[in-house]
């Protein structure tokens, strides 16, 4: 009987189930429909597709991602947020909807601002004060709170969050706030600041606070209708955070706001994941789909994690607009995005400027080739064109690809420009889209004090390795692995993460005046802290490890730099670290200020228990030639590099084997996705059937 | 690349190129006078360049033509060009040679074109040894030495009163950082560690702004950059021109005021006169009032920063800024005004608050050559603080409403027009500074009414807890309220509050828009900013729309109807 583990991996066009038996080593993939309204339904057709084939089917262990709350936040899909109450100290109700008080758009006479999240009528403030270093200055109203009470039964309001000055530093006036709240109303569910995240800025915390307040019914009342559907399995059921660490479901309701970034979290695990296995120190991710590109960076098998992220919020040249969303205060792997996908679309701007994107025709209507009503040329279509992609069904016969559409959509803006034909523009086209991608690449290497030079790029998404050696060429980056199923590699990695759980502690201590044996005593506590929290949401744990990580910044700077910490904090140790941070200054910023005084701002752990993940058995490599079979024919293929198109052998991903080598121009077609080999490059199967490109320096 | 491209970079001819190489330079240039900025924010010490982004990155060509500048602060949008031209135009005409490997620093704003906390540094940039362009930043320092905390008087009679002036000198010489200059700096001011720190970040963008164009350069050649250039500019120039030529041809005047000096009385007129002859503007501020013995004077730059700001914001923001936007403009400030006035008149306020009516005076000229693009008039006044004492200065500006807009609410408690700079979290500010935050809310009842009402202005509370500290305060509008338009009723005008600890019983004093003050230990000061105006009728607002606001807390029901 074989015993699955499970990686559901819900998209906002497709359901991806995959499915590992450890014992045979057997890896089942599954695409269905998604069923945006009811995710679940999407999750349960793909079990029992699976179910269907493997009558004697167990799991043990279902790991699952999903755009719910995303997708909740955008208020899409008619997912209707509760009404939520916000207590504030008094003066300060409108915290919330002033945010950081620019506009996103400079500009725009005509920019938003994004609606409040509570309503302003729905704001309270009450008396009350704790100052900077966590003193008492006025005490709690608590007569006024309990009128505030029985006004929200009056509205029959039954979420209620409360965040007060300096919170992070004392929660006691919160702690009692939420007393006296039951009191007068028990049906209601207070969320607090000060046990959400405790840090400082009012209106970061402000904003992660409701919007956990608000994500709470919901995604509670979808992971309980899962898990019930899923319950005659027997199987646990993880989900997979922002931080690429799962999380039960109790976790996962208590914080439901970790789970925002769900989809693109799985992605960059699995490539995490394959570079621990293949013992690669610094990889570049790379994500591209139909309408989004996403790069980030991964150091030593982990991916890098930043401690906020604007939820619902623009993105401009793959960084954030800041003041576009709603901040969340919790780790997320730090994934720079653009607007850049097979269906992005080029247009002219009134100086005759060929531009491409942000506009996506999406999946739906999609490309003008797939003859679903669009007519403007998009990048799928430039590729189509330029025979990198194959005419007829893809995908499993899901979407088919017209030629002629193609091509008439790019006529089409080709005769606006003098002197450019189709092809031309097709390839000029591709040559902008990489060109913006590259700088998400760009953004989490050399922005962030990388030389890309150094690193390895996975490639995946089912547009990816269309265009990573394009890329790779760019940014100078020497080799790309395109792992084994890229169309499909979210669910991957689903597969291959690991439970975990973060607790932090807000310090805002000098270097000078804090002793490591205190810090060493908060780990431990934070530790234990974050160890029970795993053990309560799972029988599985085996091993658990901590990750400690001090957060730092020079006294009076506000962004701080994350360092990791040693298991034992000593005074030489600590020192250490504090030297570490200057480097890490210097690095990033160019420059160390050894004079300045160092601040340790936040102590962060992340517990970890593995996770029975599947493991991918390594073939010996056989000969270099590809089997005959491998070789489904040949097609005329334009490249930049021949500046025309060029006769290309055209090979099946499944029939090459390990060390079989193919010498570019090649394609290689797979059920999920295309890979281009350009002139110049070489492609190789490693042990592990991940298809490597190199540069060919023969 | 090769070198015979680079021996004479002036004469070099039209390479082939294509829209698509054209718009990946253009591209590669934007992204990275982006990046610039990104390093001076994460690298800088002060909260006000790190949490308000106060600061400004560009990359100009190697005749100092504005070839990329990131959307940051729309004051430095024409006054950091104008800072590279005249730094360039002094250097020639001093004599002094700008070589590989220097960066230069320069605050005087007769020449760098803001007031003095705005520091410039400018590097030149070279590839294979030739000059191919330039690297330039500006970040408001939160004290550059002068009478008061924050360098900004409300008072001050000359700049020599507004800090320590420096011409353009080199900060850096064959690429070593020139400690005595920058000891000098950090001298004069009352945050002196801050101060490097900050100009070491501004050192650390423009060395990456380096970094990128030299790659630019490398990759495609200088021949073919040159000429990627022309035509960015010239793209930029032509979308601008045609955009022009989309309104109606004619002379569209509007003037507004300045309520006083802070010492006279006596309100102060700025006026303007658009003339639109298809494809090209004039912009002439003939009739605008002398120059003024306070801070309020708008050096040309900080003019030119508005004109191009409006301009910007009621033609096309996605035209990419650049030296072709300038082109089809012509701009004329008689010398001697507020506008462009002559040294040694005192600035520091120019560039906050007299930018901003001269925003409001050109939207309003705007507004009847394009009723549907311009909002009613916004708060209008940056209401800049500044709070110091022994070793700390604190400095912020705050929100105001934004005016209503055909189709739109304005937005209430906002930056608007010429600032766009971030709050200081009052959690990171009751930590830097003795002082304790009273209330940080919508001004109730401020925004003017209309079909489309004004944004609500702000409140923010400030409770003394040193035993002294020194209050300047610099804003406007506390006489003439932002008016509304097409019908809109104006917002409310900004007040000041302060309740001396020593006499709570009594009622609050009422401050002046502009004045400096002791304030001792336990004293509240509340600003209250402007609301916007109204645009359109208020009798054609929605009853639903009105009750909604009602409910909000917003507005009372009374105030809406008075106005109706």
């Amino acid at each position: 009987m074989a015993l699955y583990r499970l990686g559901i991996d819900v998209g906002g066009t497709f359901t991806d189930l995959l499915a590992f038996d450890a014992q045979s080593g057997t890896l089942l993939r599954y695409k269905v429909p998604s069923t945006p309204q009811a995710p679940e339904e999407g999750v349960l057709r793909a079990l029992q597709a699976l179910e269907d084939d493997q009558l004697d089917a167990r799991f043990h262990l279902i790991s699952h991602s999903t755009t719910l709350a995303t997708n909740a936040l955008l208020g899409q899909l008619n997912l209707e947020l509760p009404r939520l109450a916000l207590i504030t100290t008094a003066g300060f109700r409108d915290v919330l909807e002033i945010g950081r008080q620019g506009r996103s758009e400079v500009y725009n006479l005509f920019v938003r601002r994004p609606p409040p999240l509570v309503e302003r009528q729905d704001r309270f403030g009450v008396r009350e004060r704790i100052d900077a270093s966590g003193a008492e200055v006025e005490p709690l109203d608590e007569p006024h709170l309990r009128e505030i009470a029985r006004e929200l039964i009056r509205r029959q309001i039954q979420h209620c969050a409360v965040c007060f000055l300096h919170a992070y530093q004392n929660p006691v006036h919160e702690q009692r706030a939420r007393e006296v709240l039951l009191e007068e109303a028990r049906h209601l569910a207070v969320t607090l600041s000060g046990e959400v995240d405790p840090q400082e800025r009012e209106y970061e915390r402000t904003s992660t606070t409701v919007i956990n307040a608000l994500l709470a019914p919901i995604v509670r009342h979808y992971l309980l209708r899962l898990e019930t559907a899923l319950e005659a399995q027997g199987a646990a059921l993880f989900i997979m955070q922002s931080n690429g660490g799962m999380a039960g479901v109790a976790g996962v309701i208590a914080r439901p706001a970790t789970i925002i970034e769900s989809g693109p979290a799985s992605g960059v695990i699995g490539a995490a994941n394959l570079g621990r296995l293949l013992g690669i120190e610094r990889m570049l991710s790379f994500d591209m789909g139909g309408t989004t590109a996403k790069a980030g960076t991964i150091l030593d098998g982990s991916p890098q994690i930043v401690g906020e992220f604007e939820a619902a919020g623009r993105t401009h040249s793959g960084r954030a607009v800041r003041g576009s969303g709603y901040p969340v205060r919790f780790p997320f792997v730090d994934l720079a995005e653009v607007s850049a996908g097979g269906g992005t679309i080029a247009w002219l701007d009134s100086a005759g400027t060929v531009r491409v994107g942000p506009q996506s025709a999406g999946a739906d209507p999609g490309p003008a080739c797939y003859g679903r009503g669009n007519q403007e040329p998009t990048v799928t279509d430039a590729q189509l064109l330029l025979g990198r992609l194959h005419s007829g069904q893809i995908a499993g016969g899901a979407v088919a690809l017209s030629h002629e559409l193609a091509e008439a959509s790019l006529a089409r803006l080709a005769e606006k420009l003098a002197g450019f034909g189709s092809i031309r523009l097709a390839a000029g086209i591709i040559r902008l889209v990489n060109a913006d991608m590259a700088k998400v690449l760009r953004i989490v290497s050399l922005e962030r004090g990388h030389d890309p030079r150094l690193f390895t790029l996975v490639a995946f998404g089912g547009a990816g390795p269309l265009h990573a050696c394009a890329l790779a060429d760019e940014l100078a980056i020497p080799s790309i692995i395109i792992p084994q199923h890229p169309g499909l590699f979210s669910a991957w990695g689903l597969l291959v993460a690991d439970h975990s759980h973060t607790e932090l502690q807000s310090l805002l201590v000098r270097a000078n005046e804090c002793d490591p044996t205190w810090l060493e005593y908060l780990f431990h506590q934070l530790e234990t802290k974050t160890q029970q929290a795993l053990e309560v949401e799972t029988t599985q744990s085996g091993q658990i490890s901590f990750r400690r990580e001090l957060e730092m910044r020079y006294a009076g700077q506000s962004f701080d730099l994350a360092l990791p910490a040693p298991p034992l904090l000593d005074q030489i140790t600590f020192a250490q670290r504090l030297e570490a941070f200057h480097t890490l200054h210097e690095r990033v910023y160019g420059y160390a200020a050894y004079e300045a005084e160092i601040e340790i701002v936040t102590a962060r752990v992340e517990a970890i228990a593995p996770l029975a993940k599947p493991f991918l058995s390594a073939y010996p490599l056989g000969q270099s030639q590809p089997a005959a079979e491998a070789l489904a024919g040949q097609r005329s293929v334009y490249f930049d590099e021949t500046g025309a198109f060029v006769p290309t052998p055209i090979y099946l991903r499944e029939s090459l084997l390990p060390g079989n080598t193919l010498r570019g121009p090649a394609i290689i077609e797979q059920y999920d996705t295309t890979t281009v080999l350009p002139p110049g490059w070489k492609g190789s199967v490693d042990p592990f059937t991940n298809l490597v490109l190199e540069r060919d320096t023969e | 690349m090769d070198r015979s491209q680079l021996s004479h970079p002036a004469s070099s001819e039209e390479a082939p190129l294509d829209p698509i190489m054209i718009e990946i330079i253009r591209n590669a240039l934007l992204y990275a006078s982006e990046e610039m900025g990104i390093v001076v924010r994460n690298a800088s010490f002060s909260p006000n360049i790190k949490e308000r982004l106060d600061h400004s990155c560009a990359l100009f060509d190697e005749q100092g033509r504005l070839i990329a500048q990131a959307e940051h602060i729309p004051v430095h949008l024409g006054s950091l060009p104008a800072g590279i031209t005249n730094t360039l135009a002094y250097l020639q005409h001093h004599n002094y040679q700008l070589v590989e490997g220097d960066m230069i620093v320069v605050n005087n704003p007769y020449i760098a074109g803001t007031h003095l906390n705005d520091i410039t540094l400018i590097r030149p940039i070279y590839f294979d040894h030739h000059l191919v362009g330039y690297a330039a930043s500006k970040a408001h320092h939160t004290d550059v030495g002068g009478k008061v905390p924050g360098s900004i008087s409300s008072d001050a009679t000359e700049v020599f009163q507004e800090g320590l002036i420096l011409p353009p000198v080199k900060l850096m010489v064959k690429n070593v950082f020139q400690q005595d200059i920058a000891q000098i700096i950090c001298a004069n001011s009352r945050t002196p560690t801050a101060r490097m720190g900050d100009l070491r970040a501004q050192i650390a963008g423009n060395l990456r702004g380096e970094l990128r164009l030299q790659e630019v350069v490398a990759r495609y050649g200088w021949s073919l950059f040159r000429g990627a250039i022309k035509r960015i500019l010239d793209e930029s120039e032509l979308r601008l021109r045609q955009q022009l030529a989309r309104f109606p041809p004619g002379c569209y005047e509007a003037e507004d005021f300045l309520d006083d000096t802070g010492q006279s009385d006596g309100p102060i007129r700025l006026k303007v006169a658009l003339t639109l002859a298809g494809e090209s503007l004039l912009v002439d501020y003939a009739g605008t009032d002398a120059q003024v013995q306070a801070p309020l004077n708008a050096v040309l730059g900080v003019t030119l920063s508005a004109v191009y700001y409006v301009l910007r914001s009621v033609t096309d923001h996605t035209i990419p800024m650049n030296a072709g936007c300038f082109r089809p403009v012509t701009v004329h400030v008689p010398a001697g005004t507020i506008l462009n006035p002559r040294f040694p008149a005192p600035v520091a306020g120019g560039n906050v608050e007299t930018s901003m009516r001269n925003a409001d005076v050109l939207l309003q000229a705007f507004a009847s050559i394009a009723p549907e693009r311009v909002p009613a008039c916004s708060g209008g006044t940056m209401t800049n603080l500044m709070i110091g004492g022994d070793n700390w200065a604190f400095y912020e500006t705050i929100g105001v409403g934004m005016g209503g807009r055909p189709g739109l609410d304005g937005i209430d408690g906002i930056q608007t027009n010429m600032t766009n700079t971030l709050n200081t979290p009052v959690e990171a500010l009751e930590r830097h500074f003795p002082i304790r935050m009273t209330r940080y809310e919508f001004r109730e009842n401020s925004g003017g009414a209309g079909q489309w009402r004004g944004g609500c202005g702000l409140e923010r509370g400030f409770q003394v807890l040193a035993d002294t500290a020194i209050v300047t305060l610099l804003s406007d509008r506390a006489r003439f309220a932002p008016p509304g338009l097409q019908g809109g009723f104006p917002g409310q005008r900004s007040e000041r509050l302060l309740l001396r600890s020593t006499r709570r019983e009594q009622p609050p004093e009422m401050l002046p828009a502009k004045t400096t003050l002791v304030l001792h230990k336990g004293d509240e000061l509340i600003v209250k900013t402007p609301g916007g105006g109204g645009f359109g009728p208020p009798d054609k607002r929605e009853p639903t729309q009105i009750q909604r606001e009602y409910e909000k807390d917003l507005f009372t029901l009374e105030e809406q109807g008075e106005s109706r």
